[in-house]
């Protein structure tokens, strides 16, 4: 049982949570990820730390309100609260080399897993720019990024009312595409590397291969067990099967297979639908537990 | 005159159709009246072929003796029938539920010569399932516990599972300082994640887990070994490891379209069923899809208590299998209750590809049918050849179960231990591994074998721990 320090909602449906996790704090680096189970009856979802503090035990967490899990934590979890299960830290650490200049990309909140990565990048001598592409009422880290790399760059724009997911999306997507263009042909950097929704990645990545610039993304495959026993995040590199969870999360964009991930991803999407339909039913008769 | 008795006392079942609308335990286990007739049956032999065919040697015919014994008073009955089954064996509800009885100790059985071998499995779990309902094992245990002589020592066990959770009982009974540590958020290991309700009740694990920490046992969940806390890092701080892993990664198929949407290894396939109880979506968070024909490959028990979940999720369910009926690797019973329960089997199909939709969700499997020699390979199994006729079956879902290998995390955390080119942990004659105080068992060391020879190999490496230990004692 992990305690809630704080909480706190940082941006429009980005909620914060400083946890006592002692375990994780002393052990995690950037790149690795913990699994969440918040409820007796709950899943188990991978979450990224963004902060840590080894000696003082806790790590930070921001959840992105998409679905039940996530809108369940942020209605019934307050300060004080606790977590019933964080297990990690999980997958691979980012490697921690020279590469020179690295252009990180951020969507939506992709970037609370950027920023760790990036900053210690930046301080083993990296230039590192990063970018963060985000409909402007959930800009989140941004004084953050400001002070821990070379240069931050937000790239957002302001929600419309009537303005659906699809929308959003094919925003994040087109400013994205362009601004990252913009970047690689300005800054000509030696690495990009990206967090975010699969879609978003994919179409950031046909970008970048017209310019042959090597490019890492970190995957989130839906994951269950996030200790390599389970297999359901499985992914297809270089025509090899590997799990995110054990193997990655970072691998090499030229080789992973899109399509596949993609479909992967949007499995249960019509059921995450139907949960998140039934929390709010519960909601609405006052009965959530 | 007296007559020999040829047949079994029969255990009551839960009627199929009762079955498929849930998870309720299937075999509903003997009465006191029904195991003292049942016990009556043993001819008590001596030496007695059970007890040899027991992977950890119970006193089976001693047991059987208690209860028949003290047919006036069950409390008294089970108790000492208790006694003699913990001296072998800490986790008997357990163990009479899954234990591949007919090939051991039941299949010695002198019985068995002339009719049917004493029911040796379902005796055991009736002494361990009374014994909770009577709180006979709680008395027992509080007789045991006050006499343990607590030792300085400290031992990390890793994994939950039925080794780890072995060793972990026999070395707190000699008093020494244990904690485990457990990457899921519940123990039990495969026990919890693998293993259906219908087969082995949470709740008979979750009461052995409270035996466990009243003998001071420590468990630790959310430890990644290697991850959360270094192999390194534990041997610092303890005096002796024991590696209880199991077989943590699945093995998939090489072929074409294993990826698609659909195709759920039977870990995650049982994970999401049993530990996150997906059954119960939306109540329970943790989605699952099971579309309305299902194919399960492989022929283990793996693959009937994923096949037996499948049609409790109201969907058609095929086990397709390369080889033939007699090589099916399943216990008999769990066959004939898939089979009661309406699992259809294909023999002799060899999957060849699996056919997606234009979302990427498998449709099909395409296989190859194969043809059986006469010759047999080294285990004992017809050799195939493939025939060149394929077979096309349609499926919505597909689950693979054809085995498992071990942990990838513990290969890429702990490269300095000695394995094989599998990652099985190579151990000595005391289940010690090449690093000096570092133990191992289960199917850590086996790659995929039953849970009673985790559990003897958990027993065997507390042995050896403890003279490791009194060892290391008299030479400091």
């Amino acid at each position: 049982m992990y305690e809630i320090l704080e909480k706190r909602e940082i941006a429009a449906n980005n909620v914060l949570y400083k946890i006592h996790a002692p375990h994780i704090a002393r052990k995690v680096q950037p790149g690795q990820f913990v699994v969440v189970r918040a409820f007796e009856n709950g899943e188990r979802i991978p979450l990224t730390p963004v902060m840590w503090d080894a000696e003082e035990g806790w790590i930070t967490l921001v959840t992105f309100i998409r679905g039940r899990t996530t809108l369940r934590m942020n209605m019934e979890l307050q300060e004080g609260d606790k977590i019933l299960n964080i297990a990690g830290p999980l997958g691979n650490p980012a490697p921690m080399k020279k590469f020179g200049k690295i252009l990180a990309i951020g969507m939506i909140t992709g970037i609370v897993e950027v920023y760790p990565i990036a900053k210690a990048w930046q301080e083993i001598g990296n230039e590192v720019i990063t970018l963060h592409i985000v409909p402007e009422p959930m800009i989140i880290l941004k004084e953050d990024l400001e002070k821990a790399v070379s240069k931050h760059i937000v790239e957002s724009f302001p929600l419309k009312e009537g303005m659906g997911m699809p929308e959003i999306f094919k925003e994040l997507v087109t400013r994205g595409q362009a601004k990252v263009r913009e970047l690689i042909e300005k800054e000509k950097p030696d690495l990009v590397f990206m967090v975010g929704p699969a879609r978003g990645q994919k179409a950031i990545f046909d970008v970048v291969k017209e310019y042959g610039i090597p490019m890492e993304v970190d995957l989130h495959p839906i994951m269950v067990d996030g200790t390599g026993m389970c297999g359901a995040c499985r992914v297809t590199v270089g025509g090899e099967v590997k799990f995110a969870c054990v193997d990655g999360p970072s691998f090499n964009a030229y080789e992973v297979n899109w399509e596949e991930l993609i479909a992967r991803s949007e499995f249960y999407a019509d059921l995450e639908k139907k949960a998140l339909e039934d929390y709010l039913t519960k909601l609405q008769q006052g009965g959530a537990q | 005159m007296m007559t020999l008795i040829k047949e079994r006392v029969p255990t009551p079942e839960r009627p199929v159709e009762e079955r498929l609308k849930g998870f309720m335990e299937v075999n509903l286990g003997y009465t006191f009246e029904l195991a003292v007739k049942e016990a009556e049956r043993c001819l008590q032999c001596s030496p007695a072929p059970c007890t040899q065919g027991c992977p950890v040697h119970i006193d089976v015919p001693g047991f059987i003796r208690k209860l028949r014994e003290n047919r006036d008073n069950p409390e008294k009955a089970v108790k000492e029938a208790l006694e003699v089954i913990w001296a072998c064996n800490t986790l008997p509800a357990i163990t009479g539920r899954v234990c591949p009885q007919e090939d051991q100790c039941e299949a010695v059985c002198v019985m068995g010569k002339v009719g049917e071998p004493i029911n040796i499995g379902k005796l055991e779990r009736f002494v361990a399932d009374y014994a909770r309902e009577k709180g006979i094992d709680e008395k027992l245990l509080q007789e045991i516990t006050p006499k343990i002589e607590k030792k300085k020592e400290k031992v990390a066990v890793i994994g939950a599972g039925p080794a780890g959770l072995t060793c972990a009982a026999e070395l707190a009974k000699e008093g020494y300082q244990v904690t485990i540590f457990e990457a899921l958020h519940k123990p039990g290991g495969v026990l919890v994640y693998g293993i259906p309700e219908f087969r082995l009740p949470k709740e008979t694990i979750e009461k052995e887990l409270e035996k466990l920490k009243k003998l001071g046992v420590e468990i630790k969940t959310d430890y990644v070994v290697g991850r959360t806390v270094t192999f390194d890092e534990l041997l610092e701080e303890y005096d002796a490891v024991f590696i209880g892993t199991g077989a943590g990664t699945p093995k998939l198929l090489n072929i074409p379209g294993i990826n698609l949407n659909g195709i759920y290894s039977a870990n995650e396939f049982l994970t999401r069923v049993n530990l996150m109880k997906a059954y119960a979506f939306p109540e329970y968070e943790t989605p699952i899809k099971v579309g309305k024909k299902v194919i399960v490959i492989g022929a283990g028990n793996t693959a009937m208590d994923a096949a037996r979940t499948a049609r409790r999720l109201g969907a058609e369910v095929t086990i397709a299998y390369r080889r033939g009926e007699e090589d099916v690797t399943a216990r008999v019973e769990e066959v004939a209750h898939a089979k009661e329960e309406g699992v259809k089997f294909e023999f002799f199909l060899n999957p060849v590809e699996f056919i997606g939709d234009e979302n990427g969700r498998v449709k099909a499997v395409k296989f190859e049918k194969m043809r059986p020699l006469e010759e047999r390979d080294a285990r004992g199994k017809r050799k195939l050849v493939p025939t060149g006729e394929t077979a096309v079956l349609e499926a919505d879902t597909v689950i693979i179960a054809i085995g498992k290998t071990t942990s990838k995390l513990l290969r890429m955390t702990l490269p300095q231990i000695e394995a094989d080119e599998h990652g099985v942990i190579k151990v000595n004659e005391n289940m010690m591994t090449n690093i000096p105080g570092v133990f191992a068992g289960g199917d850590a060391i086996r790659g995929e074998a039953t849970v009673i020879l985790a559990m003897g190999d958990g027993r065997k490496a507390a042995k050896g721990i403890k003279q490791y230990l009194e060892e290391k004692r008299k030479s400091s």
